[in-house]
């Protein structure tokens, strides 16, 4: 028998362990390929949240975002950016167009809310008005500093998320809010089936999770896109300015009329809520003068229609 | 197709329901009576224009091309018959007072104004002459230049006429906007001269980006077709200020915004009475060592 070197051996090991590689790949490569038969429809939910019906032959499988990109992409914030909002109050009817959209595009159940549009009586004998309340972006945010896994934060370009990954449900940033803007995921959020297997995305916290916290947040995915948040393009009052106080311009979500920040700020005397607990509000308030729709309290529902 | 079928069915029947809604507005009869005391002339009607532009196109859309917001009920286009069946007096009435989703403009359009919208509407009512035509746009060339050292925009404006050769633009307005984030910031205009030439002068308290480069675009009025002229990377701004709005300072629940300093002296600080602890317990021992000997 002759005897094998050690340079035989290592030369049989060689061409065996690139033969069993290359039958592997081939191996793994056949079940990856998506069988192209026309005609096959098949229902993919977008990331924006809606159903739509695709050919099965059009499917290529995706890049998905990983989530830790999508958590560290969300805590840098758009670069250069410092989003501001301006709700003009003498423009809002009660429309509630702002709460269906900002309800669809984040999983919102029709009792939760990330923006309300409030009845608001300040006295006895002044007059009342519609006040939309989304959350109030503070400079200063007494509810980030309460949260002791580090779940809530401010990003540097002005809006306050949450990250639904890491929160644990305490709800010390409610109790800590002054403007009640958060809400609480008690029971398994609306359409839960039609994201499972999502990945969730915190620009716009969905999807959203049983037991943990859900807020407003500008809807931040739409702005990396240049696109208005979904409650200001929705309304059909022209009640919302938004924009870039850095570049001091806003722009009307329903006439798309861009003008400056400062000057619409001055010229109207627009005042920010419960100034007095320093928490420097990016929501701004024109005042409900010369209203373009009278009060009628509970206005009927525009939806039913 | 059959989804098609059911929209149809659909619309037949929603449709007639909205004229309902809309006849269903009574007007008093003293106040759909009035006159109009603005006089029906081509500078009020093209004041009524402007007006119509700024407060009521965002829902009842251009005149004639039938655009509305889809609002329910519709608001009605300015030349439908459903518009132009009414009165001065009903029109007058109906925009001062409001309905629904119709606001009511006596609180922000003073009553003149609201009688030359009236006039405007007017405008485009049969058994009246019409003053202001719709004129297809003409067809417009325009050029601009920029000099970044006064900060002086250069336009020269040209239309091509019957002949299908261009010629200069005079006495037309130019209108010029800063590109923002969300739509474009409205400057100003300036009035071509003899020569279709003109000049405006951008003012330097503006903002752009980080760098102080802006994107300006000059565009002609709707009478013209041409293409906006888009000025990119001009540097004749002040640069955007990017305040920091991360506070750093707080030693609870965010470690990245901990400064080194509030960390190093939190661990001196338990570091060191933990090595005074330990050196009482090592005192303590020794004595017990040295009570024993």
């Amino acid at each position: 028998m002759e005897k094998k070197t050690r340079r035989d051996f290592m030369k049989t090991l060689g061409v065996s362990i690139g033969a069993t590689g290359v039958l592997t790949s081939s191996l793994l490569s056949s079940c990856n390929r998506v069988e192209a038969v026309s005609g096959d429809k098949i229902k993919v939910l977008t990331a924006g949240g809606q159903l739509v019906e695709v050919d099965i032959s059009q499917l290529k499988p995706a890049e998905f975002p990983s989530l830790s990109e999508n958590q560290e992409r969300g805590r840098k914030g758009i670069p250069g950016k410092s989003w501001v909002m301006v709700i003009d109050l003498s423009k809002c009817r009660n429309a509630r167009e702002c709460m269906k959209a900002c309800q669809d595009h984040h999983q919102l159940r029709p009792e939760q809310h990330h923006i309300n549009v409030l009845q608001m009586q300040d006295a006895e004998h002044t007059a009342p008005y519609y006040m939309p309340k989304p959350c109030q972006h503070c400079d200063d945010p007494p509810c980030t500093k309460v949260c002791p896994v580090n779940a809530t934060f401010k990003r540097d370009d002005g809006i306050v998320l949450i990250d639904n990954e890491r929160c644990i449900g305490c709800r010390f940033c409610i109790a800590a809010c002054p403007y009640s803007a958060r809400v609480f995921n008690w029971f398994e959020p609306r359409d839960a089936e039609k994201y499972e297997g999502v990945t969730y995305n915190i620009e716009a916290n969905v999807p959203q999770k049983k037991g943990t916290i859900s807020k407003c947040l500008f809807s931040a995915d739409l702005l990396r896109e240049d696109k208005l948040p979904s409650c200001v393009s929705a309304c059909p009052n022209g009640v919302y300015w938004f924009g870039d106080r850095n570049e001091d311009a806003v722009t009307n979500g329903t006439t798309k009329e861009t003008v400056r920040f400062s000057e619409l700020i001055k010229d109207n005397a627009a005042y920010t809520l419960m100034e007095e607990l320093g928490t420097k509000p990016r929501v701004f308030y024109l005042p409900p003068k010369d209203r373009a729709f009278p009060f009628e309290g509970d206005a009927p529902d525009h939806h039913d229609a | 197709m059959y989804k098609r079928i059911n929209l149809f069915i659909a619309v037949l029947f929603v449709l007639p329901a909205f004229q309902v809604i809309g006849q269903d507005w009574v007007v008093p009869a003293e106040n759909s009576a009035i006159e109009n005391p603005q006089e029906y002339t081509l500078k009020n009607v093209k004041l009524g224009k402007d007006l119509y532009m700024v407060n009521c196109k965002s829902c009842h859309g251009d005149p004639g091309k039938n655009n509305p917001l889809p609002l329910v009920p519709v608001p009605p286009d300015v030349v439908s018959d459903q518009m132009q069946s009414n009165s001065v007096g009903d029109l007058y009435y109906k925009m001062s007072i409001g309905k629904g989703a119709m606001p009511q403009f006596e609180t922000t359009i003073s009553e003149d104004n609201r009688w030359r919208i009236v006039n405007f509407i007017m405008n485009y009512n049969s058994n009246r002459k019409q003053l202001l035509e719709d004129k297809p746009p003409v067809k417009a060339q325009l050029l601009a230049s920029i000099n970044e050292d006064d900060g002086t925009v250069n336009v020269f404006a040209e239309y091509e006429d019957k002949g299908g050769d261009y010629s200069k633009l005079v006495d037309v307005p130019v209108i010029f906007s800063l590109k923002k984030t969300f739509g474009n910031l409205e400057l100003g205009e300036c009035i071509t001269n003899e020569n279709g030439r003109s000049d405006f002068i951008i003012p330097g308290s503006l903002i752009g980006n980080e760098e102080g480069f802006v994107t300006i675009v000059v565009s002609l009025g709707e009478d013209y077709e041409a293409k906006d002229v888009i000025l990119e990377n001009a540097k004749i701004c002040m640069s955007k200020e990017v305040p920091k709005l991360i506070r750093q300072g707080v030693i609870w629940s965010t470690n990245d915004n901990l400064p080194m300093w509030l960390l190093l002296s939190y661990i001196g600080m338990v570091g060191g009475a933990w090595l005074a602890i330990g050196y009482v317990v090592f005192q303590i021992i020794k004595i017990r060592k040295y009570s024993k000997e």
